[in-house]
């Protein structure tokens, strides 16, 4: 079974698939509540069981995303952790034509170990 | 001596309820007054990051335990085509730990070479840390980094004055 959905706050992250390549999650809107792991480490468990399951990666699309606070990014390093602990290929994809977007994720090259686990890619 | 240019000066003060949908709100009405100024869009974004995250560390951080004073803290952003300050006003009581805290984080990230290498080794920190870290504590090494600017602390009697410099 497909994993729903999110809404939280200001937040919409919309599951689909990539004719069966990927889990695609669309990030929408803003990620700005307090404590966003609350919502998104569950979350994030139950799609990186989903792609496990189908063996499948897990594509992260942020081109849309408006903004998100310092406790969205830790909530990502900790999915860059659990998706490598359980052997889920992880994309993030951005906009490097937005100032942020580039200096938030160009930053999280530090978790990129060359072994096709976690990949960043821009979007032209 | 030429005369001062204020055709670009602005400020922005505001006493602001210690209510967390209210930082979204600010962060966004900044951004939008800056782009109703300014035409560097990415500018304006960085501008509302850095607002965005002070005011999180104050509601965060700040002692609202105080019933007698209302409850509320101060954001001022002011400057002009060069330059931009965002200070954020709480309150604190004697001896808060907290304060200790924000001004050891700042003196860390004046250690690095970079606020980049602050930010990258906060990162790392993070990961490592066994267990979600709750309050990871990135919020000031991010405005150092993607806003680019300097951070400074002090205590104002029973206030903690946040205050983040920015070079448009």
């Amino acid at each position: 079974m497909s994993v729903e959905n999110l809404s939280d706050g200001d937040l919409t992250i919309e599951v689909g698939s990539d004719d069966e390549k990927a889990i695609v999650c669309m990030w929408k809107g803003r990620s700005t509540q307090r404590s966003p792991g609350g919502v998104l480490n569950p979350y994030f468990e139950q799609l990186l069981t989903d792609a496990a399951a189908k063996e499948l990666p897990l594509e992260m699309h942020f081109e849309t995303l408006e903004h998100f606070n310092s406790s969205t990014i830790s909530t990502l390093i900790r999915l860059i952790q659990n998706a490598r602990a359980k052997n889920v290929p992880l994309v993030m994809i951005y906009d490097a034509r937005l100032k942020w977007q580039r200096l938030s994720f160009e930053a999280l090259r530090v978790f990129d170990k060359n072994d096709k686990k976690f990949e960043l890619r821009t979007t032209e | 001596m030429s005369e001062r240019d204020d055709s670009y000066s602005f400020s922005i003060d505001l006493p602001v309820r210690n209510e967390w949908k209210n930082i979204d709100l600010l962060r966004t009405s900044v951004q939008n007054c800056f782009a109703a100024v300014f035409s560097d869009i990415d500018g304006c974004h960085t501008v509302s990051i850095v607002t965005g995250e002070l005011l999180e560390n104050a509601m965060k951080y700040g002692s609202w335990k105080n019933t007698d004073k209302p409850v509320s803290f101060r954001l001022l952003v002011e400057g002009d085509k060069k330059t931009t300050t965002v200070s954020v006003d709480n309150p604190i009581t004697p001896g808060d730990e907290s304060v200790d805290a924000l001004q050891t984080t700042i003196a860390w990230i004046n250690q690095h070479d970079s606020a980049e290498e602050a930010y990258r080794a906060r990162l790392l920190e993070i990961a490592s840390a066994e267990d979600d870290p709750g309050a990871s504590k990135l919020g000031l090494v991010r405005v150092a980094y993607e806003g680019n600017c300097t951070l400074q602390a002090e205590v104002i009697g029973s206030t903690l004055r946040v205050t983040a410099r920015l070079a448009l």
